[in-house]
């Protein structure tokens, strides 16, 4: 009976999801800066304008569409362009529309600039796709899952706003800060407050911070060198503040999982086990810790650096040497993800650590 | 020395001293997936197809950061098999929305790191940015496998005689946790890889809908939904692997027992 209502429940999330998808990408007249408009060819004029060979023996062409748009909202609504776009067929910087496309355009004194297509809607269509499959798997609990996930949006946003007014100073303090929130409220909403949330807590905020500060050390008795902090991207601030607050908030969510695996795994082992000793537990902890933490450190890798392999694989691809192209678009990701395995190793330590007090409340107060 | 070599020599200190064999595999694990992608990297500036290389690669993967990564066969097995499958479905529908979202390429700040280089590399980055997006995901999914096979056999190890229900509704518990706190490690990466774009879209006073609709945003989003979905895919598939894996264990030992009592 319980299972039938979960399926329920997921099937109106598919349902409500798939009309918002809709509704997303039809709407028209609620963005501020630029107008909608539809592409109404059936087939869209593809011309090829010419073959190129650039300097570094790549070879691409240049091509040309000759798009019919008309425009859904604003002053020009319901009127018909047409305009010539020149992409190259791999799209590195420049856009290739399809028939049939919903996309921005600005129209400026009677001229009409074509901007992105419309993704909105593909972001409502694949959130459906997760809350749906979330309350099939998980049932009540996506509540919990889909709130923390909401709030940590809002706090990271607030959190810009904040670095933003501050113009960037204090940003480590601040970041510092953000971390210690963050944990706490998704620990409390996803475990309720209890002893164990509050157990990983300790655990999450040990292991971020230690390994923070024996990595800033690390990195100011070697003077930071071959530190390129100038190649991280979009730097509208201190790169380097930037560096160490993006290597501060990119390991609490992992070493938060970590932290609550280790400690909900030996909570479990505790309340099956009863009379387990100390030293099994820490054996216990540090077995689980050891199989975690690989993979996790993996994740962050990939996150990190699979991130990076398009200017990667443009460098390579203009002849830079591999030394090079390294320094320019991996190294900082791969510093990255080197202090945050160093986190994550640290935290097993304590994660482990702190799982021995809920043994001793476990025993009234004896270990 | 340069600074991100003291920081990895620390790292395999430490990974030694808490992780003992396993730590050490750990580590070589991490530094082979590291060279595996940025041989991916060479293998597609060198003009290889980059649907075949990502096909070679998924399992390549998989195999280092879980068998690599994990001293335990068994828990290492488990997670191959759900990893895998998860990560085939998980690529088809990656496929399919990236192809409806048309976000290929680099972003806004293009124009400025651009200077110097092709800007027609002819080498489709299209296909690219799926390629990115399958093996952002793949990290995520092989961790929540490790998670639920390794939480689920502990029990088991604590407690033997637990029958194949009981498994099932630990299975549960543990894969509550396991996904509640997975989905903080991607979108927590995810806020750790992309600040400073952020900070970009902020100051150069981007409006909501224009965030939702840029590439890199719309690219960046849709990679921790890929992860949660595979995620989220993973639990059922890894407890009902362990689950399976414990009734052939009882029959084999039933047969074990026929024949002695022969």
């Amino acid at each position: 009976m319980k299972f039938k209502k979960r399926y329920l429940f997921a099937l109106l999330a598919l349902i409500i999801g798939i009309a918002l998808t809709a509704a997303t990408y039809f709407a028209v007249g609620i963005y501020q800066k630029d107008n909608i408009a539809v592409i109404t060819d059936a087939k869209i004029a593809d011309r090829l304008v010419e073959k190129n060979k650039d300097v570094y023996n790549n070879q691409d062409e240049t091509r040309e569409q000759t798009i019919h748009v008309k425009v859904l909202d604003g002053p020009y609504k319901g009127k018909t362009f047409v305009e010539k776009n020149v992409y190259y067929p791999s799209q590195l910087v420049t856009q290739k529309y399809r028939a049939g496309d919903r996309i921005f355009v600005s129209i400026k004194k009677g001229k009409l600039a074509l901007g992105n297509p419309k993704r909105d809607w593909v972001l409502v269509l694949v959130v459906t796709i997760t809350v749906a499959l979330m309350i099939a798997l998980v049932g009540r609990h996506t509540i919990a899952l889909v709130v923390s996930m909401a709030l940590s949006w809002v706090i990271f946003y607030g959190v810009i706003l904040l670095d933003v007014k501050l113009n960037g100073a204090y940003i480590i303090l601040l970041f510092g800060a953000a971390d210690i929130i963050f944990s706490f409220i998704s620990l409390l909403i996803v475990q309720g407050f209890n002893k164990k949330m509050l157990v990983t807590w300790l655990a999450t905020i040990l292991g971020v911070f230690v390994s923070f500060l024996l990595c800033y050390i690390i990195m100011k008795l070697t003077g930071e060198t071959e530190m390129q902090y100038e190649t991280g991207d979009y730097a509208t601030q201190d790169p380097r503040g930037i560096f160490l607050a993006q290597t501060l908030l990119g390991v609490l969510g992992a070493v938060m999982d970590e932290a609550t695996d280790i400690v909900s795994s030996l909570y479990e082992v505790i309340k099956v086990k009863k009379d387990i000793t100390p030293k099994e537990l820490i054996n216990s902890g540090r077995n689980m810790g050891q199989e975690i933490m690989g993979p996790l450190i993996n994740v962050l890798l990939l996150i990190f650096i699979a991130e990076a392999l398009p200017m990667t694989i443009l460098y390579l691809r203009d002849n830079n040497s591999l030394s090079s192209a390294f320094g320019f678009t991996l190294s900082l990701g791969a510093t990255q993800t080197v202090i945050s395995a160093i986190s994550i190793v640290i935290t097993v330590v304590f994660a482990t650590g702190c799982s021995l007090l809920l043994l001793r409340d476990q025993r009234g107060g004896k270990l | 020395m340069s600074t991100l070599l003291v920081l990895v020599i620390v790292l395999a200190v430490l990974m030694t001293i808490v992780g003992g064999e396993t730590g050490i595999r750990s580590f070589f694990s991490v530094l082979i997936n590291t060279l595996l992608l940025i041989l991916v990297a060479m293998l597609i500036s060198w003009g290889i197809d980059v649907a075949i290389i990502t096909l070679i690669f998924i399992p390549l993967k998989l195999v280092t950061i879980i068998y690599l990564g994990t001293h335990d066969y068994k828990v290492a097995k488990n997670s191959f098999i759900a990893a895998f499958i998860v990560c085939l479905i998980v690529s088809l529908l990656i496929l399919a929305c990236q192809w409806l979202a048309q976000a290929a390429g680099l972003g806004p700040e293009a124009g400025e790191v651009l200077v110097g280089l092709s800007q027609m590399p002819g080498i489709s980055y299209a296909m690219i940015a799926v390629t990115v997006a399958i093996f952002s995901t793949l990290g995520a999914i092989a961790e929540a496998a490790v998670a639920m096979s390794s939480g689920l056999l502990e029990i088991k190890r604590h407690h033997p005689e637990i029958s194949r229900h009981e498994l099932e509704a630990s299975g549960t518990a543990v894969g509550n946790d396991v996904l509640g706190t997975a989905m903080n490690t991607i979108l927590f990466g995810m806020f750790g890889s992309f600040l400073s774009l952020f900070l970009w879209y902020f100051r150069l006073g981007y409006s909501f809908g224009e965030v939702v609709n840029e590439k890199l945003f719309v690219n960046e989003a849709l990679i921790i939904l890929y992860s949660l979905i595979g995620v989220l895919l993973t639990v059922p598939l890894s407890t009902y692997l362990i689950s399976r894996g414990m009734s052939n264990e009882v029959e084999v030992e039933n047969e074990d027992r026929k024949h002695k009592s022969n």
